[in-house]
């Protein structure tokens, strides 16, 4: 799988995948004496949809925040856009165009919908405390500037119904589609999704995999998901990093992955020895 | 209108100035408290502290002089100026600001998930820290602030209501300003809090550290801000209490009023603070003129706190907090 | 009556009706549909253009005179264009139930043979795409929205601008082809085809022609004086004669505007925002807002709470009345001037109703206490009766004789008959033309002198003229002992209850009604949350025995009234059962149009039916349930049946007689 065009590819369906946007290498982190991640390397490519799955402890998550910010590895390095990138707070990594959901659902509870998607375009209001008090209009240009990329995305979303809504009133599965409407707010480069579709029913499922892929499809974002559920990712990813233990025990197409022996055996709970 | 209702009018009317200035107070614990759950002990001693260094600026009082001199053999006290108070605030807002940013980088960001209660004993600690520090950098003697502000009794309404009553009410022109002042003080908060991106910010890290950084907002720089905020309010009340009864250490005394404000007004909303130091002022005030001669005197010492007591059992969230709902 | 075959000023088809609005009321809103969260607007200058263009584009892909073209989607300003173009072109609109199954589709699209179909978006694509292999006829399909759609083989797939836009650009090749083609049109030639999901057997399409759409609309915009400054709000399925009556027959006849809602689910704030003059809502969406209502003031405070059923209680006592004129007195009229100010004005504005002139519910009996609650409130609600094969309007309410228990005096141009079993027939310039390929059943529903069964039995009331539908005709049967039996009369009564959503009684030549009942899941559902019962699906709400228990009471209630009547005492329920499964129409248990399909229902849940009446207390059952995306599986449930108290009438001689 290593052997890809360096300029990108198009895959089956069309879909033009570019040269790597961000790159892990070797990766290591640990908390106290307990190594979560083990010197672990893969790349997300522009344009495609990359699933890091693995079962429960896998340190799936650990990676995600690994890229986003939330933990900083002892050893290894990431490269976003062909430049190493320096240990950085969670905000900077948000002001890169790094936008990402939360398995549990982290949202502003005590706004309605709308003004916590609003929240996602934060880092594009340029006018600050003072010119917004002295330049009015300039500002009042600037909020109806983002309230309209925010109306897009409630519309791509379909959430119409709930935008003044407080979210603290919606039922789960909307309250993850809210979510995933802030981070798309935020135009992202790279959009990195955390379980989105746990604790779904098989409704909402269908319903979040129809949007991850017209997502992608539409605005051509990048998209790395972590996903527990096998069979999802397997029809939504184009390529897929498989961990177990902190390792990476596979990396490639879904059907690669899929036949990959060591994948199959820390699926079917093989012991390891 | 009888007498009795003519002077308790004046009573409510004084009462009403008086809750705005409990109000300023409580307003500051709430920003801090809706912005990062910390219960600010230090908010009283934070006006006293603004209201010292605005003195000590606009009379060019040499910071920390006992110190110097008392190492150095100097006797230096004054650098010979005398600033504009308008020059002055603002200088001291920059000192706020700074001591906002120390605030936080010293202690606040260590403390970070912390059980409220550490944070709360953090805001003690910081409290009597810096009523020590104040005394250190310009004395403990009781100084008078006049920032130019009109004092006294207000004619004009006397005037009229000795037309109308035969009675004169006597409504202190301080008052009258300071109630102007607040409102503006909190029109401006709620618009800077609905309007603009910091705004915005300040109530996104309010509810939800996580998602505020995932949507790219530095917590620092927040805490920085609110904390800068709680020290702007507190230059103010500082300012308008100083300038009533002198700029002394028993200011940071009511800061305990603003507690009742609190427990009735709800620890989460601004409208809450207001409405509550409205109440205490004119609760405690009617309570004084009318029950107060049967029992002595003295009751504005208590009232508020029984007051507050009595919420706390019937309503607890306060008259605005959120309600504490648990669904099954 | 004598029928012009004229048309009034020479307006004799849509389009030609659209020519003259985009004169008349060149720069009036026409339609308004909410997008990006703000309302945009066309005006009719604006909708001739896309019209126009539309139109164009349409000669421009191959459409010919007499093809058939389906319009599948939600309400949207861009699909009722499409209609109107179609006219314009010669061409058929065959509005289709957007929610049907693709096997519903297939059929209606094979049927009529449709070569063309426009549809709203990548869901009403692939439904159409599924069932492509069997629709022999079919051509081109074109779509409104893009958005997953960028994919898709475009050989037969056009988006709906750039149909448009070719259309323009084709604007002189086909204009004058355009023109001919309209100028054919006539009171005679076919305005719509619309599908009726018949309670039984497959779908008939009715075929309407522009005099039947157009005199109607005359004749009943003149009665309720419907003029351009009308907003309506089109909501309704697209599909159904009443919204194509509304939102195309009396708003290009009287150059109103209509609004499209943003999607299905914001109705209730679109209509706040738009406050429609003229509204039209079935029953159960009046009852949906009003239970909204009733949670509502259970969450609020005690003082509210209570000043809010003190001044319901007034409104009911003289609401109705003053807004029928009658007199009333002073003070009564103060103070419902006080509760207009502080309750019912505010009530009106958040349920949107505030400038409602005119509105009108349909389709099933409304309850009375849900009729009188919008009549106390000021709101000119209306019933009227009518049928897809009656253009709509068979009796209406006029305003200031409005009751609960009739459906009005026939509407102009309408007349009545009702024959010896019962059963309504009318004769109005509205009746169909016929039912599209199925001369049997036109010649067993419209005689040769233009008269059409309704296929309800009723009465005209003697004094005032007015109709009481007591049934369906065929619904309405003998019991054992040879009393009446109308079980929709029971139902009705039934479902009046907030708690109850749907029932249906059995007992046709039994000696006993038994009934089965589905709890509505908000209503019942807030109520077990107040009273802390806790639940985790329907099914275990349904069989929950303090839910039975309510039941059980609105079951007796229901008995008490239903004894009133002698004629009708017989049909008192005896036993009962609360359905483990919601009736739905995905599974063939209702219509679309959400009327039960009481032999389907017999035959599917027969061991429930034999389990009320052998006595047994517990039955056991499975049923088989369609999920949305088709597919199939079963849930099983043990239902507790129950015995519920009847009452004797004191002078019962239904059977003597």
């Amino acid at each position: 799988m290593n052997a890809v065009n360096p300029e990108g590819y198009t895959t089956a369906d069309g879909r033009k995948i570019g040269p790597v946007m961000m790159e892990m290498k070797n990766i290591t982190l640990r908390f106290g004496g307990v190594k979560a991640i083990t010197d672990i390397s893969f790349d997300i490519r522009e344009g495609e949809i990359r699933a890091i799955i693995g079962p429960n402890g896998a340190g799936k998550s650990s990676m995600l925040n690994v890229i986003s910010g939330f933990y900083v590895p002892q050893e290894g390095e990431v490269w976003f856009r062909g430049e190493k990138r320096a240990p950085m707070k969670p905000y900077q990594v948000a002001q890169q165009g790094i936008a990402r959901t939360f398995q549990n659902i982290a949202l502003f509870e005590g706004m309605s919908v709308l003004d916590n998607v609003m929240t996602g375009r934060l880092n594009y209001m340029k006018s600050g405390l003072f010119s917004q008090a002295i330049w009015k209009g300039k500002a009042e240009q600037e909020e109806v500037a983002n309230r309209e990329v925010v109306e897009r995305v409630i519309d791509f979303l379909e959430i119409q119904a709930i935008r003044k809504t407080p979210v603290a009133r919606l039922p789960y599965g909307l309250k993850k589609r809210v979510e995933l409407a802030r981070a798309l707010a935020a135009e992202p480069k790279l959009l990195l999704l955390d379980e989105p579709m746990a604790g779904m029913n098989v409704e909402e499922k269908e319903d979040m995999s129809r949007f991850i892929l017209d997502v992608n499809d539409e605005f051509g974002t990048t998209i790395a998901l972590i996903e527990h559920d096998m069979g999802v990712v397997m029809d939504l990813s184009d390529r897929v990093v498989v961990m177990d233990y902190g390792k990476k025990i596979g990396d490639g197409t879904p059907d690669e992955v899929r036949n990959n022996q060591d994948v199959i055996d820390a699926y079917l709970g093989v012991a390891h020895d | 209108m009888s007498d009795t209702l003519i002077y308790a009018t004046e009573v409510f009317i004084n009462g009403l100035m008086a809750g705005v200035l409990y109000a300023l107070v409580a307003l500051g614990f709430v920003l801090i408290y809706k912005a990062s759950g910390i219960f600010n002990y230090a908010q009283g001693v934070m006006a006293l502290f603004a209201a010292l260094t605005l003195v000590g600026i606009m009379d060019g009082q040499v910071p920390f002089s006992h110190l110097i001199n008392a190492i150095f053999g100097t006797d230096i006290h004054h650098f010979g100026w005398h600033l504009p108070a308008v020059l002055a605030i603002i200088l001291t807002m920059g000192v706020m600001i700074l001591l906002a940013w120390a605030v936080n980088h010293f202690i606040m960001r260590h403390l970070v998930n912390q059980e409220p209660i550490i944070l709360f004993m953090a805001t003690i600690g910081l409290a009597y820290f810096m009523e020590g520090f104040g005394d250190l950098m310009w004395g403990a003697d009781i100084k008078k602030l006049d920032v130019g502000l009109p004092m006294g009794l207000n004619t004009w309404i006397d005037d009229t209501t000795y037309n109308a009553f035969g009675y004169g009410f006597f409504i202190d022109n301080l008052d009258i300003v300071a109630t102007i002042v607040a409102a503006l003080l909190v029109a401006v908060l709620v618009a800077f809090s609905q309007y603009t991106k910091q705004g915005r910010a300040m109530r996104a890290v309010a509810d939800d550290h996580q998602a505020a950084l995932s949507v790219g907002v530095s917590l620092n720089f927040i805490w920085v801000m609110v904390w800068s905020v709680a020290g702007f309010v507190a230059l103010v009340a500082g300012i308008m209490w100083g300038a009533k009864s002198g700029v002394q250490f028993s200011l940071s005394l009511i800061a305990l009023k603003a507690l009742p404000v609190l427990m009735l007004g709800g620890f989460t909303s601004i409208p809450g603070a207001i409405v509550g130091g409205l109440i205490i002022g004119v609760g405690e005030k009617l309570f004084e003129f009318f029950v107060g001669p049967m029992l002595g005197g003295a009751t504005e010492n208590w009232f508020a706190y029984v007051l507050a007591l009595i919420f706390l059992v019937f309503r607890p969230q306060g008259l605005f907090g959120e309600k504490i709902i648990e669904r099954v | 009556m004598a029928q012009s075959s004229q048309a009034t000023e020479g307006l004799a088809s849509i389009p030609a009706l659209l020519q003259r609005n985009a004169t008349r009321f060149a720069d009036k809103p026409a339609y308004r549909e909410k997008e990006f969260g703000i309302w945009q607007t066309w005006t009719w200058a604006d909708v001739k253009r896309e019209v126009d263009d539309l139109a164009l584009g349409l000669i421009n892909l191959g459409v010919n005179e007499g093809d058939f073209i389906a319009i599948i989607g939600a309400n949207r300003p861009h699909l009722y264009w499409s209609m109107v173009a179609a006219q314009s072109v010669g061409a058929i609109p065959v509005p289709v139930y957007n929610d049907s199954a693709a096997e519903e589709m297939a059929y209606v699209l094979e049927h009529c043979g449709a070569r063309f179909a426009i549809v709203e978006d990548q869901e009403q694509v692939d439904k159409v795409i599924d069932v492509q292999d069997r629709l022999h006829q079919f051509e081109h399909m074109i779509y409104l929205d893009p958005r997953g759609l960028r994919k898709y083989d475009h050989h037969m797939l056009h988006q709906f601008s750039h149909v448009q836009e070719q259309g323009r650009a084709a604007r002189d090749e086909f204009t004058p082809d355009l023109e001919a083609r309209r100028a054919k049109l006539d009171y005679k030639s076919t305005c719509v085809m619309l599908y009726t999901s018949g309670t039984t057997g497959k779908p008939k399409g009715v075929v309407l022609s522009n005099r039947n759409i157009i005199e109607s609309a005359k004749n009943s915009c003149e009665f309720d004086k419907l003029g351009a400054g009308e907003e309506v709000l089109a909501y309704l399925p697209m599909a159904w004669v009443g919204d194509f009556i509304f939102s195309i027959g009396q708003a290009y006849w009287s150059g109103f505007c209509v609004n499209c809602p943003e999607n299905p689910e914001t109705m209730m704030t679109d209509l706040r925002e738009i406050g429609p003059s003229y509204f039209f809502a079935p029953p159960r969406v009046f009852e949906g807002m009003l239970t909204n209502v009733m949670i509502r003031m259970e969450d609020a405070s005690r003082m509210k709470k209570r000043m809010f059923d003190r001044y319901m209680a007034h409104a009911r006592k003289v609401g109705p009345a003053i807004l029928d004129g009658k007199p009333v007195g002073m003070m009564d009229r103060l103070k419902y001037a006080l509760g207009n100010m502080f309750i019912y004005g505010p009530l009106k504005n958040t349920l949107g109703l505030t400038n409602v002139r005119v509105g009108y519910t349909a389709g099933e009996a409304i309850g009375p206490e849900i009729f009188a609650f919008y009549r106390s409130l000021g709101i000119n609600l209306k019933q009227l009766y009518g049928q897809t094969e009656a253009s709509v309007f068979i009796t209406v309410h006029p305003d200031g004789e409005v009751r609960d228990d009739t459906v009005g005096i026939p509407a102009p141009g309408v007349e009545l008959k009702i024959a010896e079993s019962g059963e309504v027939f009318y004769r109005s310039p509205g009746v169909f033309e016929e039912y599209y390929k199925n001369p049997e059943s036109t010649a067993s529903t419209k005689d040769a002198e233009g008269w059409v069964a309704t296929g309800d039995a009723g009465f005209i009331e003697p004094g005032t003229g007015h109709l009481r539908i007591i049934d369906r005709a065929k619904d309405v049967g003998k019991m054992a002992d040879g009393s009446l039996f109308a079980p929709k009369y029971v139902e009705n009564k039934l479902k009046f209850y907030p708690n109850v959503l749907e029932a249906v009684v059995f007992g046709n030549g039994r000696d006993r009604c038994c009934a089965f009942i589905n709890i509505d899941l908000q209503a019942v559902g807030n109520w077990a949350e107040r009273n802390n019962i806790a639940y985790s699906s329907y099914q275990e709400l349904a069989g929950h025995p303090r839910v039975l228990d309510m039941v059980q009471g609105h079951v007796e209630e229901v008995n008490a009234s239903v004894a009133q009547d002698e004629m009708l005492s017989g049909c008192q329920i005896h036993r009962f059962l609360i359905l483990h499964k919601e009736l739905d129409a995905d599974d063939g248990e209702m219509t679309r149009t959400r009327k039960v399909r009481r032999r389907i229902i017999e035959e599917k849940f027969h061991d429930l039916i034999t389990g009320l009446y052998d006595g047994s207390e517990k039955v056991s059952t499975k049923t088989e349930v369609t999920y949305e995306d088709g597919r199939k599986g079963y849930i099983s449930a043990t239902l507790s049946l129950r015995d519920a108290k009847v009452y004797e009438v004191a002078n019962r001689k239904v059977a003597a007689e």
